[in-house]
């Protein structure tokens, strides 16, 4: 009797067992596989790369109505792409100056998102380059010495990482598009990671010197690339001369005017 | 065998302008094959470039300089600094520069261009790590 007792008692815990196994499953199946890892959504840790879409290799062209100094500063810029492409021009880049931001996030090539302790860092596929945003609390200093990256601090607000950068040089185009900007220019990037793979990623950029309103770019996805190494990508400027001297010049070169 | 210069015109549409690597020296639109000898490769960023010697339809040696992208990107597509070696016999699915200098462009952004080689293997642009 105390036998069958006990088998009885050990079928219903195998059968509880089973039962639980089996919820523990369906639910893991209906919630996703994304969610059952328990993501960290203020972890934003890997390599990641923006996902094509609207505004192509910068913040769009959905920009306000330019300032008489806005407008200026865009004619004189000659861009390879966009509404205003011709062959050869101006880009900065194409002397290997630093892109700047925020275009460097509009290079649709790898960056890798670094924790650290008090800052986060971004390293760059595009031209090699480290940008450092502070998480300690600071405040954006009053009178920054102009950057090519400009000066950035961070902070959470629940899922959502919120940058605030000023201290901008007037040398870098927003895009490749050539869309301009100022020294008065500050900006906020907003991230939220939706899902393992996938970060939403907003753009305001606040410049009176050049645009009339706020400009809010257009939004984008960032996507996970799991196992890819960032290469060594420096754009060196005697390597980009010989090139330009091979390829990009004859190719821009107008007949008759040789 | 003789090499020779195929110039089709093959016109295709083209991706959406923002999906590419736009360059507007570079007829994007056209996909001309042209046939040839590599003579060097160069693996620099963010401008790969591919050298060969084509013969023109007189026979005359025609020195080509295509433009492609830079090696991050070749890399993930499964290209090496040694995928091209100087003496390569291929094939190359291009879009020719506007004013007609024998100058080009093949990347991940012109979809369809790519390099054909001898024995039919070929190397494109398609992302292998995309998810």
């Amino acid at each position: 009797m105390r036998r069958l007792a006990c088998s009885i008692r050990f079928l219903v815990a195998f059968v509880v067992s089973a039962l639980f196994a089996m919820s523990q499953t369906a639910q893991s199946q209906t919630t996703g596989q994304n969610n059952a890892r328990s993501l960290n959504t203020q972890d934003l840790s890997g390599v990641w790369q923006l996902a094509p879409g609207g505004g192509g290799q910068g913040p769009g062209d959905n920009f306000p109505p330019l300032t008489a100094w806005g407008q200026a500063k865009y004619d004189a810029n000659k861009p390879g792409y966009g509404p205003k492409a011709a062959p050869g021009g101006n880009d900065p880049i194409l002397k290997c100056d630093p892109m700047g931001f925020p275009r460097i996030l509009f290079v649709i090539w790898p960056f890798e998102i670094i924790h650290i302790p008090e800052r986060i860092l971004m390293f760059f596929e595009g031209q090699h380059t480290i940008r450092e945003i502070w998480m300690d609390g600071r405040k954006l200093p009053n009178d920054p010495d102009p950057r090519w990256y400009g000066y950035s601090v961070g902070k959470w607000e629940g899922d959502t990482l919120i940058v605030e950068s000023t201290g901008f040089n007037e040398k870098t185009w927003l895009g490749a598009q050539g869309q301009p900007h100022s020294d008065e220019m500050r900006t906020i990037e907003r991230y939220r990671r939706i899902d393992q793979d996938t970060i939403q990623f907003n753009l305001t950029i606040d410049d009176p010197k050049t645009y009339t309103k706020t400009w809010y770019a257009e939004p984008r996805l960032i996507k996970r690339k799991p196992g890819v190494e960032i290469p060594e990508s420096f754009c060196v400027a005697s390597e980009e001369e010989e090139f330009a001297r091979r390829i990009r010049e004859p190719a821009a070169r107008q007949p008759g005017k040789e | 065998m003789k090499l020779q210069v195929l110039i089709l015109a093959l016109l295709f549409l083209c991706a959406p302008a923002w999906a590419h690597h736009g360059n507007s020296a570079y007829d994007e639109q056209a996909r001309v094959p042209v046939k040839g000898t590599v003579t060097e490769f160069v693996w620099t960023n963010p401008h790969s470039q591919i050298y060969l010697d084509v013969k023109d339809k007189n026979g005359n040696i025609v020195h080509w300089a295509v433009e492609t992208n830079s090696p991050g990107i070749l890399s993930r597509a499964g290209w090496t600094r040694r995928s091209l070696t100087p003496g390569d016999e291929v094939t190359i699915i291009l879009c020719p520069a506007k004013n007609g200098a024998p100058v080009a462009y093949i990347g991940s952004g012109d979809p369809g261009t790519k390099v054909i080689f001898a024995d039919g293997r070929e190397l494109d642009f398609k992302d292998k790590t995309a998810q």
